[in-house]
């Protein structure tokens, strides 16, 4: 099978950008991403922009001033996915030979909403019956903690023992929007959103950020070429009456299709970047990739094996919880992420000799508690 | 709003309703909507009786909202059918109590904690 590589990649600081717009925020993680990669415009055979919240053809509107002249542009919206999924999708266009280099790039403005919990979507009955009872993202967590400290040997204590741990991350992390260290204590003391989960257990809702790589069949030139060794893509299953909430059965999923792809097992792992919207999320993916056996992940993160300098360090970057997440960017900044450690261009909170990273992100719900759509890809060097 | 499937029998005693796929048996809720080119292969049954909370969250609303705390569960029913909404009866539910579902004019339906 061709080779596909990620040949550059940048990203904005995530935060509070008031007075940008969208494209002037995009623009800025495109430009830097091309310039990165060593590309000009002209070989850029055609753009996937990852948006869940901005409207019609942003993308569009957003690369209208870069001269592309014309070439494709494909808007892709797949809920906290829609990054993962733009970066699947052009990797199938490489695959099929319709392309030999393409840009994707995800952008969102939170800030835009004014504050609050985002809203689920309503465009079934099944969806809008839910959520008007009250199903939000925070909600559907909690309820996976509130289960997890019911059947495992688990305190709160331990969910907020993430929040440590990817806070500490994010304050090495010059892109990230909290930059500030946190104790158990202070965690724990801080406002309750949805119980168990404290306001220190939550991803910032108000963020605004943008990613942008370049993909090709070409390795490039410039620096330790990354390739992308697996890209997988599934969606939720309708969830049965005595579903397991704690198993994240659509990330196991996409995981273990992920590790069959590449030919090579979560112990090849060096670092991950994965989707910790709320504390509760990373100890549930770390059973589900098979970071830690069924049961062990509190022990997993006791050990210190998902610390930096660890094993195998999870959300170097600060994740979803420090370094915000602003939904159609997460995707692709994880794997900005992962293509710094794999070339050793990560500063401060650089993983040693990481040869493998594993990004993985979900999306959305279709008002069961596990999620619309999944994304797991594995990058090597 | 008029919805477009059944949520409550219209029996003495209403219960929330349920479709039944006709082929698996398998239990979906809220009922397939009248319109459902799926509609033809379920059948609507009641979901009677009393839950048990499988799991469950307490809101805390910020206090600009001026909500106060309020419960929400998956609760699992015979059926078997597992049903999320709101929890009332109890500030803090605890999993494997016993809830069975009321009329709510502004969601529908709730479920009301069962009194020992």
């Amino acid at each position: 099978m061709q080779d596909i590589y990620i040949t550059g990649g940048a990203m904005t600081p995530f935060g509070r950008h008031p007075g940008v717009m969208a494209p002037e925020l995009a623009q800025q993680a495109i430009l830097k991403a091309m310039d990165d990669a060593g590309v000009t415009k002209d070989e850029i055979q055609a753009v996937y922009c990852a948006n869940v919240l901005g409207g019609m053809i942003l993308g569009q509107l957003i690369v209208r001033d870069l001269g592309f002249k014309g070439i494709p542009v494909y808007n892709v919206e797949n809920a906290c996915a829609s990054g993962a999924t733009g970066v699947h999708l052009a990797r199938h266009a490489l695959l099929a030979q319709q392309y030999d280099t393409v840009l994707v790039f995800g952008i969102e403005q939170l800030t835009a909403l004014g504050g609050g919990t985002i809203p689920l979507q309503r465009n079934d009955h099944k969806t809008e019956l839910y959520a008007k009872a009250g199903m939000v993202l925070p909600a559907v967590y909690a309820m996976r903690g509130t289960r997890f400290l019911h059947e495992r040997d688990a305190t709160p204590a331990d969910l907020a023992a993430i929040a440590v741990k990817n806070r500490r991350n994010g304050s090495l992390n010059e892109f990230a929007q909290q930059r500030t260290e946190v104790t158990v204590e202070e965690v724990l003391a801080s406002r309750m959103i949805a119980d168990p989960l404290t306001l220190l257990q939550c991803c910032p809702s108000q963020v605004d950020g943008a990613a942008a790589v370049v993909v090709s069949t070409r390795s490039g030139k410039s620096r330790k070429p990354v390739k992308v060794l697996s890209s997988v893509v599934v969606s939720g299953i309708r969830e049965e009456a005595d579903d397991d909430i704690l198993d994240a059965e659509i990330t196991a999923r996409a995981a273990r299709q992920a590790y069959e792809q590449a030919g090579l097992g979560p112990e090849d792992v060096n670092v991950v970047e994965l989707h910790d919207a709320f504390t509760i999320a990373e100890l549930l993916y770390y059973e589900a990739l098979g970071l830690a056996a069924r049961g062990d992940a509190v022990s997993l993160l006791k050990s210190g094996a998902t610390q930096l300098g660890g094993r195998v360090p999870v959300n170097p970057s600060g994740g979803l919880l420090a370094k915000g997440h602003p939904l159609g960017a997460t995707g692709v900044a994880q794997m900005v992420e992962i293509m710094w450690h794999l070339q050793g261009r990560a500063g401060a909170r650089q993983v040693a000799d990481a040869k493998v990273g594993l990004t993985q992100c979900t999306g959305g719900g279709i008002a069961g508690v596990d999620h619309a759509a999944s994304s797991v890809h594995l990058l090597g060097v | 709003m008029e919805l477009s499937y059944p949520l409550w029998s219209d029996a003495p005693q209403p219960a929330l309703l349920a479709s039944r796929d006709r082929k698996t048996r398998e239990l979906i809720f809220p009922a397939v909507p009248d319109a459902s080119p799926l509609a033809g292969e379920h059948e609507t049954v009641a979901v009677d009786g009393v839950g048990e909370v499988y799991s469950f969250t307490v809101i805390h609303p910020g206090k600009k909202s001026g909500e106060t705390p309020y419960a929400l569960g998956l609760v699992d029913f015979t059926g078997p059918v597992r049903i999320f909404g709101r929890l009332n009866g109890e500030a803090r539910p605890t999993i494997g109590a016993k809830y069975t579902a009321r009329r709510d004019e502004q969601f529908g339906y709730a479920f009301e904690a069962v009194k020992a």
